[in-house]
């Protein structure tokens, strides 16, 4: 009964001295989508992504009511690092939604105008980028001014000298932020600004990422929650490391991606009582514990390397088959440097659209279809059911005029296949695309599907395709799975097959592409094109890294370019960006920046280069 | 000819400088750059400038040779052979100019051939006859060389035989002046279009095919200075051409707040 009391207790007043306005709060997930692109129309870098925050200590005085109901000492503030821009999850500042809402288009626009180089500390900074936003958008102005006028009465005034002056400094800052002030010294920690960006971010340094090394209790990978929060996932950054200059990028890549509530211990607040609630204990988690368990990782590449391929995964067709690769340093094409191993996923069966994207296929099948009828019609043939007037009118005006012509073909007809195109869809499946995509998923996912509506897509309009997977274990064995040939009619075996994929080894994109490239040049199309579906970065356990493993990919697409097809490149990865252009060309290659819409973008990049 | 009549163009760097030389020089000026930034205009303005008329084509899939050379036709019974605008502006030593000219097949384009080497002339086939174009000829020839286009692209000897500019969107000031002229607006509610333009941008490539085009900026100020309100203005000419997304458009509409809010 004293239990029951107390906990009724404890809600009404958590109730009461609640500061925020759930009725009127606005969720991140209703902008999100939106979000993206606002951010990069400020100016905001498109490699980064959107992401909630976890609420952090502001250490600053709270109210009695507060204290006594043990609220109020976290929240959640907006930042960014070099990954992502993270915002509150929810915000309920104001009684106002619209405002709420316009509170997340400010927040962004200012993080985008944020300049981590200014020199100065949290509150100048904020003041300048205020300052600077407001000078060139002038709606936007209006908006702040909105935000500011109603924050202030909802700030309190402390009564000791210093915080008061403290809090005077950061009001007249909200109010006339083009005016240089500076923040007075106090021993407390000045209220947060939710107008303003996060004044020590967590996460930023390694003062708030204890790296524990080797330790086992990591071990458990089977406690995935995967409820809105899990979304909140952190990527562990390894200050100094170059990706690109790490050999083992998959592996590192794939097991620094981790979920807080899989890997992270909760650092709770003194203060608190210990509250067996979980996700509450979570929710205030601000230091991240990293574990990286060294031993998992090495087990994990032992079992990439020491596993013999054909015992207990795909089903290998065939011996293999041999193909060159480029040594840079020696300038030459090595014969028979590479085997390619085609096989089919294992554990296929054949198996329908899934439920989910047929509204997308539909619409897709649509459009394609109503693209295919116009393209296939041909003027001036041999023969065929109608006459084309233009070319007889012309014949006719011209044999009058005196002159000696030969009969052209004067007909138009509609053969099969008449836009003769083929295109070859070639997939990275290695171990990279394991790693998550926020709230879109696995990377695999979205290949997955995109692979799949690509292909309803395709088959509605008639073209010739064909779809492969790939992926790599040193030179020996690069694996290329066959999902769909060309020979083949697209149906539940294809589809099967696609949905089998699963992720897993390296990326000797070289020697794919070469593949893929002979398989196109067997197809008889005038127009070849040669898709590649992939981060871009050339990979693999042997000296397949770096500038080798760039310089036999680009080497292998100039071949293909040379052979008179059409190689390109779509990538999800955010950090792909600077080396596409050496690999592929300048147009030869594009980032979809937001993966959930991959498959619009391959479809529509299928038409508009085929159209 | 009077200045009034030559049509405005903002230069952006030396353009015109270049295609004066080039002109001097009889040589084919090939430009690239984005839809709506300004080179038709361009070539309108350095035609006029230096006096000579000007014959557009534009490119599609199904131009023939036949469609820029000339074809005969029958007229009352009769047979009669017609000029096409290259032949045209072959006789009349004037700037023939083909628009998006990647669009054309690639056997249409041999024709130009002849006439952009130091040949400088266009035989007829139909009728025999070859003309060697006077020193006024100038041939000017246009692309967009987006990513949309890698399947359409020149071939490499009909590439090497221009001289090549570039162009883009224009600097803000550039453009600023462009969306003042051309819009019929203030400088303050131009600069916040080019910003607007500015913003919208930076999603060209990602979230839109691509950014919004200095011609689009100058629709938005043409509505405004016919009294439109700011924001819809900026909607229909602005948001709405540039994608059919509906998330997107939400995102074009709350940038276009940041410069037109209230
Ligand atoms: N530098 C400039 N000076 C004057 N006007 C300009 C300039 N740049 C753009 N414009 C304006 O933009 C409009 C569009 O330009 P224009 O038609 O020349 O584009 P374009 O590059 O030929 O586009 P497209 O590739 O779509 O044909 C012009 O009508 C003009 O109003
Ligand atoms: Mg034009």
């Amino acid at each position: 009964m004293e239990d029951w009391v107390g906990g009724w207790w404890d809600r009404l007043i958590r109730r009461a001295a609640y500061r925020g306005h759930p009725q009127a709060a606005v969720a991140l997930a209703d902008i999100e989508r939106q979000a993206p692109v606002f951010f990069r129309a400020m100016g905001g870098d498109p490699a980064l992504t959107v992401r909630s925050t976890v609420g952090a200590a502001h250490g600053a005085r709270r109210r009695l009511l507060e204290r006594v109901a043990g609220i109020g000492e976290r929240v959640e503030l907006g930042w960014r690092d070099a990954q992502s821009l993270y915002l509150p999850e929810r915000i309920d500042l104001y009684p106002d939604a619209a405002l709420n809402r316009e509170l997340y288009f400010w927040l962004m626009a200012l993080a985008a105008r944020d300049d981590a180089h200014h020199g100065g500390d949290w509150f100048a900074r904020n003041r300048a980028a205020t300052a600077a936003c407001l000078r060139q958008m002038p709606g936007l102005a209006a908006v702040y001014a909105r935000l500011a006028a109603a924050l202030l009465p909802l700030r309190d005034l402390p009564r000791r000298a210093d915080e008061r002056a403290q809090e005077l400094a950061i009001r007249a800052a909200l109010q006339q932020p083009h005016q240089a002030i500076a923040l007075p010294p106090c021993a407390q920690p000045p209220q947060p600004v939710p107008l303003w960006l996060h004044p020590s971010p967590p996460g930023g340094g390694q003062a708030h990422c204890a790296r524990r090394d080797g330790d086992a209790a990591a071990e458990d990978e089977a406690s995935q929650r995967r409820d809105s929060k899990a979304r909140r996932r952190y990527r562990a950054r390894d200050g100094e490391t170059d990706e690109r200059k790490n050999g083992m990028l998959m592996v590192f890549r794939a097991e620094s991606l981790f979920t807080w509530d899989e890997y992270v211990r909760v650092n709770r607040h003194t203060d608190e009582d210990d509250d067996s609630d979980d996700g509450a204990a979570a929710e205030d988690m601000q230091t991240l514990t990293v574990q990286r368990d060294t031993r998992r990782r090495a087990s994990r590449l032992k079992f990439d390397l020491d596993l013999p391929a054909a015992a207990y995964d795909d089903t290998p067709l065939g011996p293999g088959i041999l193909l060159p690769e480029w040594d840079y340093k020696r300038q030459r094409l090595v014969a028979d440097h590479a085997r390619i191993q085609p096989m089919l996923p294992r554990d296929a069966a054949p198996a329908a659209l899934p439920e989910r994207l047929l509204p997308m296929a539909r619409r897709l099948r649509r459009q394609f279809q109503a693209l295919a009828p116009e393209r296939t019609r041909k003027q001036g043939e041999a023969s065929g059911p109608d006459i084309d007037l233009d070319r007889l009118v012309r014949f006719l005006a011209e044999r009058a005029s005196g002159a000696a012509v030969a009969e052209p073909p004067l007909y138009q007809a509609w053969p099969p296949g008449g836009r003769s195109l083929a295109c070859l869809l070639l997939a990275d499946i290695s171990l990279s695309t394991e790693s998550w995509l926020g709230d879109a998923g696995q990377v695999i996912q979205v290949i997955r599907d995109s692979l799949l509506l690509f292909a309803e897509a395709l088959t509605a309009c008639g073209d010739a395709f064909g779809l492969y997977g790939f992926s790599s274990i040193r030179r020996e064995e690069v694996r290329y799975l066959l999902l769909k040939d060309f020979a083949e009619r697209y149906d539940d075996a294809c589809r099967g097959r696609i949905l089998a994929l699963r992720p897993g080894y390296y990326t000797r994109l070289g020697a794919a592409i070469r593949h893929s490239s002979r398989i196109l040049l067997e197809q008889a199309a005038q127009r070849r094109v040669l898709l590649i579906l992939s981060d871009g970065k050339p990979n693999d356990l042997d000296h397949y890294e770096g500038r080798y493993g760039v310089e036999d990919t680009r080497q292998a697409v100039l071949e293909a370019r040379r052979a008179g097809l059409i190689p390109f490149c779509v990538t999800i990865d955010r950090q792909a960006g600077d080396y596409l252009p050496h690999l592929f060309g300048r147009h030869g290659y594009t980032v979809a920046h937001d993966a959930r819409r991959l498959p619009q973008v391959l479809t529509r990049l299928y038409a508009g280069l085929t159209g | 000819m009077a200045a009034t009549d030559i049509p405005f163009y903002q230069p952006a760097g030396d353009e015109c400088e270049v295609f004066a030389h080039a002109w001097r020089q009889q040589l084919p000026v090939l430009i690239k750059g984005p839809t709506g930034c300004g080179k038709t205009r361009f070539v309108a303005h350095m035609a006029a400038q230096l006096g000579l008329p000007l014959f557009t084509v534009s490119c599609h899939d199904d131009l023939s040779a036949a469609d820029l050379v000339g074809r005969h036709l029958i007229a009352g019974g009769d047979t009669r052979w017609c000029d096409g605008p290259l032949t045209q502006a072959v006789r009349a030593g004037g700037l023939c100019y083909l628009d998006e000219v990647v669009e054309a097949r690639k056997d249409t384009t041999v024709v130009l051939h002849p006439l952009t080497d130091d040949r400088r002339m266009l035989p007829i086939e139909r009728t025999g006859e070859v003309l060697q174009a006077p020193p006024g000829f100038m041939l000017v020839v246009s692309y967009n060389p987006g990513y949309q286009h890698v399947l359409k692209t020149l071939k490499p000897s009909t590439r090497q035989r221009f001289v090549a500019l570039s162009f883009d969107f224009p600097r803000p000031e550039v453009e600023c002046e462009v969306v003042r002229h051309e819009g019929g607006v203030d400088a303050e509610l131009a600069w916040r279009l080019v910003r607007l333009g500015g913003q919208l941008r930076q999603l060209g490539g990602h979230d839109l095919d691509e950014g919004a085009s200095t011609r689009l900026l100058v629709y938005a100020a043409r509505l405004m200075a016919s009294g439109m309100p700011a924001r819809r203005a900026c909607e229909v000419a602005l948001a709405e051409p540039l994608s059919d997304e509906p998330d997107t458009l939400a995102a074009l509409r709350a940038v276009i707040d940041t410069q037109f809010g209230s």
